[in-house]
């Protein structure tokens, strides 16, 4: 247990091979170096920190994609001290983030340098706090550790919390700013209390280590109460960056008070950071030979996971009915698709469960189509907003006379937040639903508490709420079609046309890729790291693929 | 003469927590409450370097988060007296119930 003080302490040096697999957070560090340095050399002038960050993240994107290539199938395990895991992991689902959170953020980049490059006095101070916070999001996901894990998701959080208060004039970002910290700092006190009792109980902060102590011990050990708790606290962390009931109340707050840049940031990269560890955690979790006693354990997780989604998504979708800010309309609609995600994180249960590896697959396709929807709906929003000065829904009417070009991918981009053919949105709620249908275990059971009877009641769930969801979506494609009130035309500019029509482009091109897409994200979920799985031979891979992503 | 074990220390840990769970809860203060979270910040540390220090199979890994978790309220405390003061600015006051101008 004690690795650190038996291990040569030369070892903790990484090697050469190591720091090329993490290089692409090495860049991103570099970067924000860079532009701390920038001022004294350039000045504070917008155009030299874009282009120093542009550049930084284009060379991130170059590592990203040479590591996805080289990382070897199962992941490998950096900067250890000893005989455990180590501090930081690569493997295809890390190095797959990688990708999908750069691309994500060049897109907020490319919708800053539209809205605010001309009139931010402050570029530097913006930079240094998302490349941050995707730095920290970057850590939540490539490792096992759970002081890694404190240490990403408080880098992650502190930098947000002050970009959603970034105007400093703004009295409504002063306001979700507050907010959003001190639900940040509550729900991250809870968590470290409860990452303490897990420490006395298991004595390691390596998570395959506590996983494997949880497998064993649960239902004998003594402490087995605390336990729980203990994971129920570290559970309100995770909760909160997703954005899961009852941890949600920040979320609307923060998004309509933040800048739509920043609120687009939080929308998609914090929420798929916080999906993609739980992910990970509920796979070492439930990775090592399923055993009959701890079936139970593994189905109350299931269910644990399973109502959460449910209630997230139900209440999401309830809560976006009666908005008249379409920036918080998108919020409550974030909340309820964070909600569709959490369900595939509950099928992704356990190996000897079918649709254990369609529900990573589909979470990843899902992130990815998410992505470029509410990068399109934002982009909209955003200059909607900037024209007008407000976001309330009745600046949206008559769009299709004053703006066709914003109309038109604001129409393709909410459908497919809808989920409706043929357009992306469809595809990853036909996955998470085929997931869920195919929610078994080998020797489940037929109780009415049995894996089916979850998968199939969520299912019922997605398609309820899913109709649920097409009022409030299309409430705002009416107004913007169907009613005119003369309000002047809408002049975007050039580069935000592009960024968004491009958007609703892919939108309709990936549905008629799925093959390629769900083949791309099914490499990204297989061959996880997983030091449990090699002492069991159920876990084994059936067949070898290699894991590169290209 | 009675000798201090681990029981007590996880006491006064588990009273701290309370305490600052019942400090976020009843201020409305913005300040309060981040004192409240400082509370159970520190109901962690002590959990952990009393487990190190009783327990055989903790030996320094505890330390080490305890250290980090310092690093991370002195950082958490600067972030969110900024946005204190920030919010003192605009609206000239920290209660959380004033703040109110987001809802629905």
């Amino acid at each position: 247990m004690n690795a650190l003080a038996q291990a040569n302490p030369w070892s903790a040096v990484p090697i050469g091979e190591h720091l090329f697999l993490f290089s692409p957070l090495i860049v991103l560090l570099c970067t924000m170096l860079a532009i701390v340095t920038c001022p004294i050399i350039l000045g504070r002038g917008t155009r030299p920190v874009l282009a120093i960050a542009s550049l930084g993240v284009i060379v991130a994107m170059i590592f990203a994609v040479q590591v996805a290539g080289e990382v070897p199938y199962g992941g490998t395990s950096g900067f250890s001290p000893g005989q455990d895991a180590g501090m930081l992991i690569a493997d295809s689902l890390s190095s797959g983030f990688q990708i999908i959170l750069l691309i994500f953020m060049s897109g907020v980049m490319w919708l800053w340098w539209i809205g605010s490059s001309e009139s931010e006095r402050n570029a530097p101070e913006f930079f240094i706090l998302l490349l941050g916070s995707a730095l920290g999001m970057l850590l939540m996901v490539s490792t096992t550790n759970v002081l890694m894990i404190v240490a990403g998701f408080e880098l992650a959080s502190l930098p947000s919390y002050a970009l959603v208060g970034f105007d400093k004039r703004d009295r409504a970002g002063a306001e979700a700013s507050l907010k959003y910290m001190i639900f940040g700092a509550v729900c991250a006190a809870v968590m470290l209390y409860g990452i303490s009792l897990i420490y006395g109980i298991v004595g390691s902060f390596s998570f395959p280590v506590i996983a494997a102590y949880i497998q064993e011990n649960l239902i004998f050990s003594g402490d087995r109460l605390v336990l729980i708790i203990a994971l129920a606290c570290f559970m309100v962390g995770i909760a909160f960056k997703i954005a899961a009931v009852p941890c949600h109340f920040w979320c609307p707050d923060a998004f309509e008070g933040a800048k739509v840049e920043v609120t687009t940031w939080l929308s998609v990269a914090s929420k798929a950071a916080g999906l993609l560890l739980l992910a990970r955690l509920v796979m070492l979790l439930c990775s090592a030979v399923p055993h009959d006693k701890v079936m139970f354990v593994l189905r109350a997780l299931a269910w644990g996971i399973g109502i959460m989604a449910a209630v997230t998504c139900t209440v999401g979708n309830w809560c976006a009915y009666k908005q008249t800010s379409v920036k918080r309309l998108l919020a409550y609609s974030s909340i309820a698709h964070a909600g569709y995600m959490m369900m595939a994180a509950a099928v992704f249960i356990h190996p000897g469960v079918a649709g254990h590896q369609a529900g990573l697959t589909a979470l990843l396709v899902y992130v990815i189509i998410y992505l470029f929807m509410n990068l399109g709906a934002f982009g909209v929003t955003a200059m909607v907003v900037w024209e007008t000065g407000n976001d309330r829904i009745e600046s949206f009417t008559g769009l299709m006379r004053r703006a066709p070009w914003l109309a038109v991918p604001m129409v393709i981009c909410l459908m497919s937040l809808v989920g409706l053919p043929p357009l992306a949105g469809f595809l990853g709620k036909w996955w998470i639903l085929l997931a869920l249908g195919s929610f078994e275990v080998v020797h489940g059971g037929s109780q009415w508490y049995s894996f089916k009877t979850l998968g199939w009641s969520l299912v019922i769930i997605t398609v309820l709420n899913t109709l649920l969801s097409l009022y409030y979506y299309m409430r705002v494609v009416v107004r913007m079609t169907l009613h005119d009130d003369g309000q002047p035309v809408v002049r975007a500019s050039i580069r935000g046309l592009m960024l968004v029509n491009a958007c609703a482009a892919l939108l309709l091109v990936m549905f008629f890729l799925a093959g390629p897409l769900k083949e791309i994200a099914g490499r990204c979920a297989e061959g996880l790291y997983n030091p449990g799985a090699a002492l069991s031979p159920a876990t084994q891979p059936v067949a070898t693929v290699g894991g590169e992503i290209e | 003469m009675m000798s201090i074990g681990l029981t007590e220390y996880l006491v006064v840990a588990a009273v701290l927590f309370g305490a600052g769970i019942f400090t976020m809860i009843t201020k409305r203060n913005a300040i309060g409450i981040l004192i409240g979270v400082e509370l159970v910040l520190n109901s962690a540390n002590v959990n952990l370097v009393a487990f190190d220090r009783y327990l055989e199979r903790c030996r320094i890994d505890g330390q080490i988060l305890a250290l980090v978790v310092i690093v991370l309220a002195a950082a958490e405390a600067a972030i969110a007296v900024g946005i204190c003061i920030n919010l003192y600015k605009n609206l000239a006051t920290v209660d959380v119930d004033t703040a109110a101008k987001l809802r629905g």
